[in-house]
């Protein structure tokens, strides 16, 4: 099983280096787009779990 | 017969499985729609039939949109012709097709009686009246339309959308495909519902198996006696897709039956369409839903092939200049186009059947009125 | 040809106008508010905590109510290309058809399958199974606009085609030149994240409307928080795109960027002022009541201080001699269809690269045929023809304006925005919370103006350089166009109504209950950050 998840994992990885090598050659702006938009669900993601960390730091109710 | 010709064949091929994909996929939920009133008595009742096509509607509906795309790429003339010619029918048919989406989302979101019927109604048209349009553009097509093109390739149109709208073989072909529909969505009701949605269900359901049979065996005697188009000469498979040049086409009564009488054998496919229609209503009677879910998929595939060999190659056959009849061969897009849609489908439409089979197996099972109305999100 | 009726041509382009405009208000919402349902259900799957499940169920409530007008609306655009625009439809089919199919097998079915999922599959799937379907979704209705970009891309910047005289339709030779078309990636990424945009918007407006009412607030402050920082960094991704999408645009299509910018001169740079404001006259071809900002425009259009920028009055004067050819070749074109000789062919394919200017100047000529045009009429229509390359100014001028100037607000109060929420100092500036709400509708503003631009930018052609819009509509009879206009006007103004009203409702109603009590103290499976002071 694990064996399997680590050559599922390789397949992907293989796949994502394809994917950029190609991409960001032939089309640069698809490429930003597919990073830009992973970063900016992941950055607002941690916004929100800053904001959990923040709250439980202070004690103060503010927002 | 050369790469390119057997390219167009394909996709004539292809855009037969995409309509019977709508005819039973769509159908299926445009029947529901159509039969809501009537097996739902109470709104709790309604909910329920809406909410076992409720997760799928909209992937279904996608048959509808890739016939069209399908058509537009595949065969760029037919798209651009039929859909003008039809101006008037096409208008209405995406007037009730837009209708219906909005419908599902919104009719339970508010508690009110008006505007809950007032959607209930919106159900029965955009369930009956697109597929009554759907079955009598092929009644249309089979009886040829009025058009010319002009040496830009842009299409004139020579006859009056009434003519398209009140013709008795035409009205035919549309109440068959709302029969059809409505089989198959009452069939899916009785898989996923219980009584007394269950009951009411197989009752509209085996009507409307008779009645489709009475009605495929009747158009199939009418189609004998009307004008049917023949190739008389060029035509080549393998043309330039030129409506224009190439081609000379003449008008013989019975001529839609021209092939079935050369091959005998493909009297198969129309005889395996009553033979789906008599057998589905027998199996509803039976309780056997699941198995009539398959005949009645059966049936579409019989019907829309044996049209599909009747015209064959024709697609949209001219009724006042017939050497500009739309053929399989001289509508097509480029070879190139058709390859590449070709490499496309290949990838797509098998990842498209495995993940919706997978969806329908997720959300199996039956679907139960209280827990419709305790779920906030359902529709 | 037979002659052209041109009151039906105006009503399918207005019919046109008013359906995909229509279908762009809801398209943008749908393709920022599904990326931003994806991020909230990971920080669910991540941390555990209800809350951030609930703040999926509740916009993905906003998001299902304006998804089913998108679909709707979505269906109409898919037919009208056959009923409206016959001769378009036929002319550059191949081009067009095929990415809007592959749209449907790749990008559409794979959207609309899942988001039956995404709705109803919470209590049949597995958490991380249905996190993998919101992706999916997310994935789905973006890749749907990339396919329609590009097909978009292709009637602003053919390539990967070339014109077949026997068909008399554009032949399709390369699919990699179509999709990776240079106007294709910069159009689809500057569209897609205006959606960003746009859904950030709406999550921030409604989430200030709860903090400025004092209700749900550990909900809305971190919908807000989510919002913001989605919003700042799309707003700048946005105005960076804009500006790439304006490169492309002044390298091929001059006359799109000189109406843009206003330009009926040549520019001389460096000095050239950048139009802020003027109100350009189409009918005598020159501005009033200009104001410019001097030394900006060179550098903002072309990257350099020194490269000057063709004005209209140059084009018109450049259009001349490609009109001339373009007559040569639609007449000779003509010629061989009707069963002329291999000499004609040979004299269409000698003027071929002008043949739209051919179709252009039909609007001049006798019964809209320009082999019948009299020898000595043709110096007449060239003059005729040469103003109708140029779009409309003032359209043009304005929308790209007011899309510009809202892109730099939203880029302040995003700003702003995203400084309070991380200072925790939200409920301090009611100024900016009441921003914020009023701000809703104006990104879907942004994105209509934008859309205008590009493609009444685009006219005089469907088609930029072969096809003239005026000869690319069906042959329908005024009625007709009556009827569907009609009929349009009136569902949509129905949808638009039942869609707001439900908006509201349900943005009134916020979260439900269990939020409040359930929300934060109760974690569905042992969470370390349990502490969390509850509201």
């Amino acid at each position: 099983m694990r064996l399997l998840s680590f050559a599922g994992l390789g397949l992907v990885l293989t796949v994502a280096l394809l994917f950029a090598v190609f991409v960001g050659d032939q089309g640069p702006w698809y490429f930003a787009w597919v990073i830009g938009t992973v970063m900016i669900v992941l950055i607002s993601g941690a916004g929100a779990i800053l904001l959990d960390a923040q709250q439980e730091q202070t004690s103060l109710e503010e927002i | 017969m050369d790469s390119y010709a057997l390219l167009k064949f394909f996709w004539a091929g292809i855009l037969c499985v995409l309509l019977i994909g709508v005819g039973i996929m769509v159908g299926m939920d445009m029947g529901v729609g159509t039969l809501l009133r009537f097996v739902g008595r109470n709104d709790g009742e309604r909910r329920t039939a809406l909410n076992i096509i409720g997760p799928h509607w909209d992937g279904n509906q996608v048959w509808f949109i890739l016939g069209g795309g399908a058509i537009f790429a595949a065969f760029p003339t037919l798209y651009a012709t039929s859909f003008s010619v039809f101006y008037v029918v096409m208008i209405a048919l995406l007037f009730s097709m837009i209708l219906r989406p909005v419908a599902f989302e919104y009719r339970s979101k508010v508690d009110n009686r008006v505007w809950k019927a007032s959607w209930d109604w919106v159900f029965l048209i955009s369930g009956f009246l697109p597929m009554f349009i759907y079955g009598a553009a092929f009644g249309n097509v089979l009886e040829g339309v009025g058009y010319h093109f002009d040496w830009t390739g842009q299409y004139h149109q020579d006859q009056s959308f009434l003519l398209y709208l009140i013709n008795p073989f035409a009205i035919l072909c549309g109440i068959l495909a709302v029969a059809l529909s409505v089989y198959q969505g009452g069939t899916m009701l009785m898989l996923r519902a219980e009584e007394p949605i269950y009951g009411r269900a197989r009752r509209y359901a085996t009507l409307a198996g008779w009645i489709s049979a009475a009605l495929f065996a009747l158009g199939g005697f009418w189609i004998r006696h009307t004008v049917g188009y023949v190739l008389n000469a060029g035509g080549d498979p393998g043309m330039v897709a030129d409506p224009l040049h190439g081609q000379h086409v003449i008008r013989v009564s019975g001529g839609w039956l021209t092939h079935y009488a050369n091959y005998p054998v493909l009297w198969i496919v129309p005889l395996a369409g009553i033979v789906c229609m008599i057998t589905g209503p027998v199996f509803l009677r039976a309780d056997r839903p699941t198995l009539a879910w398959w005949t009645g998929a059966g049936a579409w595939t019989a019907t829309i092939s044996a049209v599909g060999i009747a015209m064959f190659p024709f697609f949209m056959p001219c009724s006042t200049r017939p050497d500009e009849s739309l053929t399989i061969w001289n509508s097509s897009a480029s070879a190139y186009g058709l390859t590449c849609m070709l490499v496309v489908a290949a990838v797509f439409v098998p990842l498209i059947l495995t993940y919706t089979s997978w969806c329908f197996y997720i959300m199996r099972g039956k679907v139960r009125t209280a827990d419709v109305t305790h779920d906030s999100h359902s529709y | 040809m037979e002659p052209i009726i041109p009151g039906v041509v105006d009503l399918s382009r207005l019919q046109f106008a008013i359906t995909a405009l229509y279908h762009f208000m809801f398209v943008p919402l749908t393709l920022g508010l599904t990326f931003m349902l994806a991020a909230m259900e990971t920080v669910y799957v991540v941390t555990g905590r209800q809350i951030y499940k609930d703040m999926t169920l509740f916009w993905g409530k906003l998001f299902g109510i304006n998804f089913a007008l998108g679909v709707a609306t979505g269906i109409t655009m898919e037919f009208e290309f056959g009923t409206n625009w016959s001769m378009y439809s036929r002319f550059f089919g191949d081009m067009f058809g095929t990415p809007l199919a592959i749209e449907g097998l790749m990008a559409f079915f794979m959207e609309s399958t899942f988001v039956g999922l995404m709705f109803f599959g919470w209590d049949r799937l597995n958490r991380h199974t249905h996190l993998a379907i919101t992706w999916l979704v997310a994935l789905g209705s973006n890749l749907s606009a990339l396919w329609i970009l590009v097909a978009n891309a292709s009637m602003n910047l053919p390539q990967g085609a070339h014109f077949d005289p026997a068909t008399m339709r554009m032949q399709f030779d390369s699919i990699v030149a179509v999709i990776f078309n240079p106007d294709a990636q910069a159009k689809f990424v500057h569209t897609s994240v205006a959606g960003y945009v746009s859904a950030a918007m709406l999550v921030m407006g409604i989430s200030s409307f709860y903090l400025l009412r004092g209700q749900h607030r550990q909900f809305a402050a971190r919908s807000f928080r989510m919002a913001a920082l989605f919003g700042i960094i799309s707003t700048v991704a946005v105005i960076t795109l804009g500006d790439v999408l304006g490169r492309m645009v002044y390298e091929h299509q001059p006359t799109k960027i000189a109406a843009i910018e206003g330009l009926w001169h040549t520019t001389k740079p460096p000095f050239e002022p950048w139009v802020a404001f003027a109100l350009p006259d189409d009918a005598k071809q020159e501005n009033h009541f200009e104001i410019g900002v001097p030394f900006v425009v060179t550098p903002l259009v072309t990257h350099s201080f020194f490269t000057p920028i063709t004005g209209m009055h140059e084009l018109e004067e450049q259009a001349a001699p490609h009109i001339r050819s373009g007559i040569e070749a639609v007449t000779a074109l003509k010629a061989w269809r009707d069963g002329g000789s291999a000499d004609d062919l040979a004299r269409f394919n000698a003027h071929k690269a002008d043949m739209g200017y051919g179709f252009l100047a039909a609007r001049h000529a006798p019964h809209n045929d320009v082999s019948s045009i009299p020898a000595s009429k043709i110096e007449q229509v060239i003059v005729e023809t040469e103003p109708d390359i140029l779009p409309n100014v003032f359209v043009t001028f304005w929308s790209f304006r007011i899309m510009v100037f809202l892109s730099l607000l939203f880029f302040g109060l995003f700003a702003f925005a995203s400084w309070a929420s991380l200072k925790n100092r939200l409920e301090r500036n009611r100024l900016l919370l009441k921003l914020c709400l009023w701000s809703i509708p104006l990104p879907i503003l942004a994105t209509e103006f934008g859309w205008i631009t590009a493609e009444a930018g685009r006219q005089p052609w469907t088609v930029f350089n072969l096809l003239p819009t005026f000869l690319s509509a069906s042959t329908h009879s005024f009625s007709y166009m009556v009827f569907s206009l009609a009929g349009f006007a009136i569902l949509y103004s129905a949808f638009i109504a039942a869609e707001l009203f439900l908006m509201f409702k349900y943005a009134r109603l916020g979260p439900e209950d269990h939020t409040t009590h359930a929300g934060l103290a109760k974690p569905h499976n042992g969470d370390q950050f349990a502490s969390v002071p509850a509201e």
